[in-house]
């Protein structure tokens, strides 16, 4: 038998051109296909470890994804707010035992500016109830001072003591600047994996008295009202976007959450993190199981090429086979020797596949994280993914067989003389 | 007295699978042990299906073939693989080398198939290659070649390493399919007296096949096969 | 004959590109669920018998953690609906003593201590990578989803002692553990039921 592998390598190895090229779309097609999984895997852990600790999310009516995407994944724009009267209600009911107010809506630079007060960093909790950690600075305390995420201290080369400037809106294009109002950063907070990174953290007052003297996303013209005198004007918020809330009992979530959607004050909604994200992914998961698909057709498409080849080199090797039958060489053992040669290109194949995703993966990680919050693993291969690739390598059995069981007939057929 | 025939054929009949009327019909041939035979016939006479069958790759419909008193009909087909392999090396007129072993390696390859011939091999040399690059040497191949791409070397050079190779092992039955013809007529002469040598050096049998019927002077023995043959061409287009 | 090769290709890429979808949907049922069809309703519950029992753990119904004399539905059974006219305060306030009575549903204090086996549905409240580590059990599928929600004496918010390793939301299994009660420190009187289950299996019907 070992014979016979070292035949087959050294005959795959004679064609290493077109057996090579071959190879390498096996090992594209794997990589996209272990890619896809890998995204989505990664994706569903970066968005689960980003709240944690928290038993009700509350914000305005809108739908319990679309709430959980702006207010705790800063994806996508709120479309109403709520009142801080509601908030403060229910804040003081008897079943919450802490409330942190989010306000969303400005920028800084492509980054989300999020306004909230000193409970954000005494209570936020994530991947599995890790604290919020600062690797320089503190949590601010005046108006006018901002705490950075990881991300934006690292990309904009942030330290404690800089001044920065809020745009207004969410965009990466500063249309309109807050630039007669800077702020200090005071704080920079270590990296969690989740959108806290890719946030500035501002005080609740900050953002209202960087709009005093604005209306409808623009200055008012004539109006302007220096750094100065804004600690003159009532800088208690009157909106927020969203609200955190952890309760005493976990079991009272229930009954929280219809305190919440029942409230009589304006029409509000609370969400439980976990169930939302399960709707997220089955509203998501239709689209994943697309591109699993059509990532398997592109693996099926270059197993289909490798088998081909080989085919189509079969003609020429007749004489070969045939020698090796003059040796002795059995009908199976030329079946073997086929089959082989297939098998081997598929390993090697869905292994070089392996590699390129790592390789791919590495590479492409810090931009994933800056620009979308999702965090990818850095790992060889993940024990789930082995069976995709196990199913890759067992396609490719199965798609050897048809070199093999081929040149077993003409093997029988030849004989020891081929007439070609 | 005498010992058994080491080829025997009896009332051999063989027809191909998609054909009615049968190809080869002998009535009996017998070659003795360390004869050299000159086996002739035009194309088409049956030739390669008489090697076909002596090499125990086709099976014949009726009557029997015994090589070294066994009788490969009544075999079964991985029995017969390797008796081949054992007892049987093999020339053929053209691509007698597989294109992506060195030279060497595919003088050596028969002992990958069959254990007795590389116990036999290695019983004379040290290993089987030893043994390799002894007979290479014998067949005037220099050992600077030894480790090169078989395509790299001339035909003369590529048939007397085919040659290297069925003789490896001592097998008692060399059979050669028109080793000549490939060749120039000054190489032709010069081959078959090493081939010859080797053959009689180990007492091999062998049988030549080959359509050239100057070269049958240097052989004990002359079949044309057309005579043997009980079918003709053109009971055969029937 | 190349005609039959080429549509023996064109079967064959088919048949693999099966094989490795099937694989994948089989690994995405199993990981981060995204089933839209689930087995259960809205609604659905589990039916009470299970297939094979474990001895160490007491088998309960969710009714055993109810007290029995509780009926918060009393008053509301007591009003005739037919003799009233629409949007009469009276059903709305009916509703509303229904309500309150649900939240401050009573519990059994003697399954304090005792080592049962129940079946409900998981509303997952905290995980990691995958595995969930802190979820509720409640009776019927989809009760979080919709009011009212289930009375205070039909939740048990269950800490498994190892993660549990399916993450579809509302997936139906089989806790087995110690029942604790607690009482509730919100000042409102209001007490439920923890366990820290010891094994958690998927419910298969």
């Amino acid at each position: 038998m070992r014979h016979l592998i070292v035949l087959a390598a050294r005959s795959a190895w004679n064609r290493r051109l077109t057996l090579g090229l071959t190879m390498i779309a096996i090992a594209l097609s794997a990589a996209l296909l272990l890619g896809v999984d890998r995204v989505r895997r990664d994706a569903r852990e970066s968005f689960a470890q980003s709240v944690s600790g928290t038993d009700l999310v509350v914000g305005a009516r809108t739908s319990p994804v679309q709430l959980m995407l702006y207010a705790v994944f800063r994806i996508g724009e709120a479309t109403s707010n709520m009142r801080w009267e509601s908030f403060r209600e229910i804040a003081a009911h008897p079943l919450v035992a802490w409330a942190v107010p989010l306000s969303l809506g400005d920028s800084h630079r492509g980054y989300s500016v999020v306004g909230t007060d000193g409970a954000y960093f005494e209570h936020f909790r994530y991947s599995g109830s890790q604290k919020l950690a600062f690797t320089g600075g503190k949590p601010f305390e005046q108006t006018f001072e901002a705490v950075a995420g990881a991300e934006v201290a690292h990309r904009l080369g942030y330290r404690v003591g800089n001044r920065i400037v809020l745009n207004h809106g969410t965009g990466d294009v500063s249309l309109s600047k807050h630039g007669d109002k800077p702020f200090t950063v005071v704080g920079i907070l270590a990296r969690t994996g989740t959108p806290v990174d890719r946030s500035v953290h501002v005080p609740l007052e900050a953002i209202e008295a960087i709009h005093l003297d604005w209306h409808g996303g623009a200055p008012i013209p004539g109006v302007s009202i220096p750094l100065e005198h804004v600690g003159k004007f009532d800088l208690k918020p009157k909106a927020i976007t969203a609200a955190l809330i952890g309760l005493k009992s976990r079991a009272a979530v229930f009954r929280m959450q219809r305190n919440v959607n029942e409230y009589k004050g304006e029409p509000l909604m609370g969400v439980l993190p976990g169930v939302a994200l399960d709707q997220l992914w089955q509203v998501v998961g239709i689209a994943e199981r697309v591109l699993l698909a059509v990532s398997a057709m592109v693996v099926a498409v270059g197993l289909a090429g490798l088998v081909a080849v080989v085919l189509a080199g079969l003609n020429e090797r007749r004489r070969e086979l045939a020698i090796l039958r003059s040796v002795g060489a059995r009908p199976r053992d030329i079946f073997l020797l086929l089959m082989m040669e297939a098998v081997g290109m598929t390993v090697l194949g869905a292994f070089l596949g392996v590699v390129l995703l790592g390789v791919l993966g590495a590479s492409l990680a810090p931009l994933a994280a800056a620009r979308y919050g999702l965090i990818i693993e850095p790992r060889f291969i993940a024990s789930g993914e082995l069976i995709l690739l196990a199913a890759v390598v067992g396609v490719g059995v199965l798609a050897s067989l048809l070199p093999g069981y081929r040149a077993y007939k003409l093997s029988l057929a030849d004989g020891l003389t081929p007439r070609l | 007295m005498a010992a058994d025939p080491i080829i025997q054929l009896k009332d051999l009949q063989f027809t191909w699978p998609a054909q009615h009327a049968p190809v080869l019909d002998i009535a009996e041939l017998a070659v003795e042990a360390g004869e050299r035979i000159f086996i002739h016939g035009p194309s088409g006479s049956g030739k390669s299906t008489l090697l076909g069958l002596l090499g125990g790759v086709l099976v014949p419909q009726r009557g029997s073939i015994r090589v070294l008193g066994a009788e490969l009909n009544r075999m079964r087909p991985a029995a017969r693989d390797r008796f081949r392999s054992d007892h049987v090396g093999f020339l053929f007129q053209l691509f007698n080398l597989v294109p992506y072993l060195s030279v060497i390696e595919n003088v050596v390859l028969p002992c990958r198939f069959s254990a007795r011939r590389r116990a036999r091999a290695a019983a004379e040399g040290a290993t089987p290659r030893d043994e390799a690059v002894r007979l290479l040497a014998h067949l005037d191949i220099e050992p600077a070649l030894l480790g090169r791409r078989v395509t790299e070397l001339s035909v003369g050079q590529q048939q007397r390493v085919a040659a290297a190779r069925a003789l490896l092992g001592r097998p008692e039955i060399v059979v050669a399919d028109e080793p000549t013809s490939a060749l120039d007529a000054d190489r032709q002469s010069a081959f078959l007296q090493l081939l010859l040598q080797e053959c009689g050096a180990f007492g091999t049998t062998l049988l030549f096949v080959s359509h050239d019927r100057r070269l049958a002077a240097h052989f004990s023995r002359e079949i044309a096969l057309p005579a043997v043959n009980r079918v003709h061409p053109e009971q055969r287009a029937a | 004959m190349r005609r039959i090769r080429g549509l023996k290709g064109v079967a064959f890429a088919s048949f693999c590109a099966l094989v490795i979808v099937l694989a994948g949907t089989f690994r995405t049922e199993g990981a981060a669920g995204a089933a839209e069809k689930s087995e259960y309703r809205v609604g659905d519950r589990l039916p009470q018998k299970a297939p094979g029992s474990s001895s160490a753990f007491k088998e309960i119904p969710w009714e055993a953690l109810m007290p029995k004399d509780w009926n918060p539905a009393r008053d509301f059974e007591k009003l005739d609906l037919s003799s009233l006219s629409d949007s009469d305060p009276r059903a709305t306030k009916a509703l509303e003593e229904l309500r309150k009575a649900m939240d401050n549903a009573p519990i059994v204090q003697s399954l304090n201590g005792s080592r049962v086996r129940i079946a409900g549905f998981m509303v997952p409240l905290d995980g990691l990578r995958g595995e969930i580590t802190e979820f509720l059990l409640v009776p019927y599928f989809g009760a979080c989803i919709h009011t009212p929600p289930p009375p205070a004496n039909q939740i048990i918010h269950v800490l498994p002692i190892k993660p549990v390793k399916i993450d579809q939301g509302m997936e139906a299994v089989w806790i087995s553990g110690m029942l604790e009660t607690t009482r509730s420190d919100t000042g409102l009187g209001h007490a439920g039921y923890r366990m820290k289950a010891e094994l958690v299996s998927a419910f298969k019907r």
